[in-house]
């Protein structure tokens, strides 16, 4: 759909491929991904809200990454270093 | 007390005086025998004869301390001025003419409240004022000061001092400001050392409004106008006799004294609580001072449009304003994000939002699995250790990875190997809301390599573009480009499916 989007709006606007249409749909998908914007419905949820929310869960995703990293590095402290679960969890903390 | 009375009107009465001395401006014998008997320090007047100092009459109330520093201040001047009113810290014509103007004539607008303020003024201009601060001395008085006026630094000093009290009281540090800024003005290229910054940003206001006073009136107001700096946009509400003194307070003096100028029409009613609000109407309207100003001759009607319209502007300002902020916020959380413009920078954000949420399901998955997966899991290890090791390092290496797939989600291999409680597979769901790897591999509870391979890369596809970029590994990237539209494909179906009621993709 946004290729959908982008290749009408070239043919509207020309130079810019981008349009209004296109952000403002963006912006819906980021809504939805939120889990608080998500009850909302669109409509009512402006743009410059939907990016601070935005914002807001990256960075609890952040903090919730970190989190669990370290409990799977003291995971991985408690495991042999030789041992299938060590290597799962390294493979995880290097994500 | 008032046995000298008789001879002299109670200074009590200013009608009396007033008259008395405009009428006797040049005759004012009939005091001179009181000279005698005024030594008493009781009082002192101060009079003038023929353009000289008759008397000084001083009350030991402060009324009177104006005098004497009017008395100097006539002494500089070199006009006649009859002295007015001891309450009045006024000793010229200008002084009684502007003492039957109205206050908000424009006449006496600028800045000059006492064309010569001298040193022993300060302390004593405050208490004269009460309502006579407001209509300053006319620029004619400026002509006879400017030469006398020497020691503006120090006034300026002072009034400085003054205009610190300034906005405790509401017609008292008036004075200092104006006086200073005639002062400065007057002399024109007086530097008045105490005030650092603003005294080079005030001289050319000053040199503008003193081009401006000249013509008095529309040219003061002009001039004013022109001074775009602090206290420029109190200009145009001040021609309309509002008392928008916003810029009184500026951090620097400079705004304070262009106000002065402005303020010594108005009521100086403004205090910190205005210099909020100038902040707020200076980084709005700048350009609504000069657009006022022009619309002035237009008539209120087209200025109430234009202002609804600039109203509108701005807020639509403002609110892209914030939108940009919150977007460039946005784009500092993501990593390698080197796209400029909005939409491709959101399309990563989305993206990065739907890996990093795979990435907490994983391992949150993989922390509450782990004890499960050491008692049960062990024929599997090698191969998901492997698998793992490979998928999520080395991106798809669809030649070696081991008949399980690479990348298996636990549920999958724990469902294979025995049932799951539905707790351990919907663990990661919360995690995870509207994302497809969710759904990729949520039903795929079977151990179904080809498909489990061909969702591993679907959905390791997001996490790989941003955590383990290798443009230069053809053979990758073409599978990660391969699948990506798959994935993207299937995303949006799925999203379709789901949300197509819900939203309009």
């Amino acid at each position: 759909m946004s290729s959908r989007r982008s290749s009408r709006s070239s043919r509207q606007s020309g130079s810019s491929r981008i349009s209004d249409d296109q952000i403002s749909d963006l912006v819906t998908k980021l809504q939805h991904l939120i889990p608080e914007l998500r009850r909302r419905r669109s409509d009512k949820v402006s743009a410059s809200k939907v990016l601070q929310e935005t914002c807001n869960y990256i960075r609890n995703l952040h903090r919730e990454v970190d989190d669990l990293s370290d409990r799977l590095s003291e995971l991985l402290a408690s495991t042999d270093d030789d041992s299938a679960e060590a290597a799962i969890i390294r493979s995880l903390l290097n994500y | 007390m008032n046995h000298h009375h008789h001879f002299v009107p109670d200074f009590e009465t200013d009608d009396d005086y007033v008259n008395a001395n405009t009428n006797s401006s040049s005759s004012n014998l009939p005091r001179k025998p009181i000279i005698g008997e005024e030594e008493d320090g009781d009082l002192m007047e101060l009079l003038w004869h023929n353009g000289q100092v008759v008397l000084q009459n001083q009350r030991p109330n402060t009324k009177k301390q104006p005098l004497s520093s009017s008395a100097a201040v006539k002494l500089h001047n070199g006009a006649p001025p009859p002295p007015l009113d001891h309450n009045l810290f006024i000793q010229e014509d200008e002084m009684s003419s502007w003492l039957h103007y109205p206050l908000g004539s424009n006449d006496f607008c600028s800045d000059l409240f006492f064309p010569a303020a001298r040193p022993p003024v300060p302390s004593s201009v405050r208490p004269p004022e009460p309502s006579s601060m407001r209509p300053p001395a006319p620029s004619p008085v400026r002509p006879p000061a400017p030469s006398s006026v020497k020691p503006p630094v120090r006034n300026f000093m002072n009034f400085s001092r003054l205009r610190g009290d300034f906005t405790g009281r509401n017609g008292r540090g008036e004075s200092g400001p104006s006086i200073a800024k005639s002062t400065v003005r007057e002399s024109a290229k007086v530097n008045p050392s105490a005030t650092p910054a603003s005294s080079a940003a005030r001289e050319p206001d000053l040199t503008r409004r003193t081009d401006g006073a000249d013509s008095r009136g529309a040219g003061d107001l002009g001039s004013k106008s022109a001074v775009d700096g602090g206290g420029a946009y109190t200009v145009g509400h001040n021609r309309k006799g509002k008392a928008v003194v916003t810029t009184e307070r500026t951090s620097e003096n400079l705004g304070a004294s262009s106000s002065v100028a402005s303020k010594s029409e108005i009521e100086p009613l403004e205090t910190i609580v205005d210099e909020r609000k100038r902040k707020e109407r200076e980084e709005v309207g700048s350009t609504e001072c000069r657009n006022e100003e022009a619309k002035q001759g237009r008539g209120s009607s087209s200025t109430k449009r234009s202002r609804a319209a600039e109203v509108h502007n701005l807020s639509e300002r403002k609110r892209r304003d914030r939108i940009n902020e919150r977007m460039k916020a946005l784009q500092e959380l993501i990593p390698r994000c080197n796209k400029s413009d909005k939409a491709s920078m959101l399309d990563e954000a989305i993206e990065y939002m739907k890996s990093l949420q795979l990435q907490i399901q994983m391992m949150s998955m993989g922390c509450g699995m782990m004890p499960m997966m050491y008692t049960s899991m062990q024929q599997y290890m090698p191969h998901m250790a492997m698998g793992m090791g490979m998928g999520v390092e080395m991106g798809m290496n669809r030649p070696t990875p081991p008949p399980p797939p690479p990348f298996m989600p636990f549920p999958n291999m724990l469902a294979s190997q025995r049932p799951l409680p539905p707790q351990t597979r919907m663990g990661g769901y919360p995690a995870v809301q509207a994302s497809d790897p969710s759904r990729v591999y949520g039903p795929n509870q079977q151990f179904d390599p080809n498909s489990s391979q061909a969702q591993f890369s679907g959905y390791m596809d997001p996490f790989q573009q941003f955590r383990s970029l290798h443009p230069s590994q053809p053979p990758q990237f073409q599978n990660q480009a391969a699948s990506y539209p798959s994935s993207s494909r299937v995303s949006s179906s799925k999203e379709s499916e789901d949300h197509g009621n819900q939203t309009t993709s």
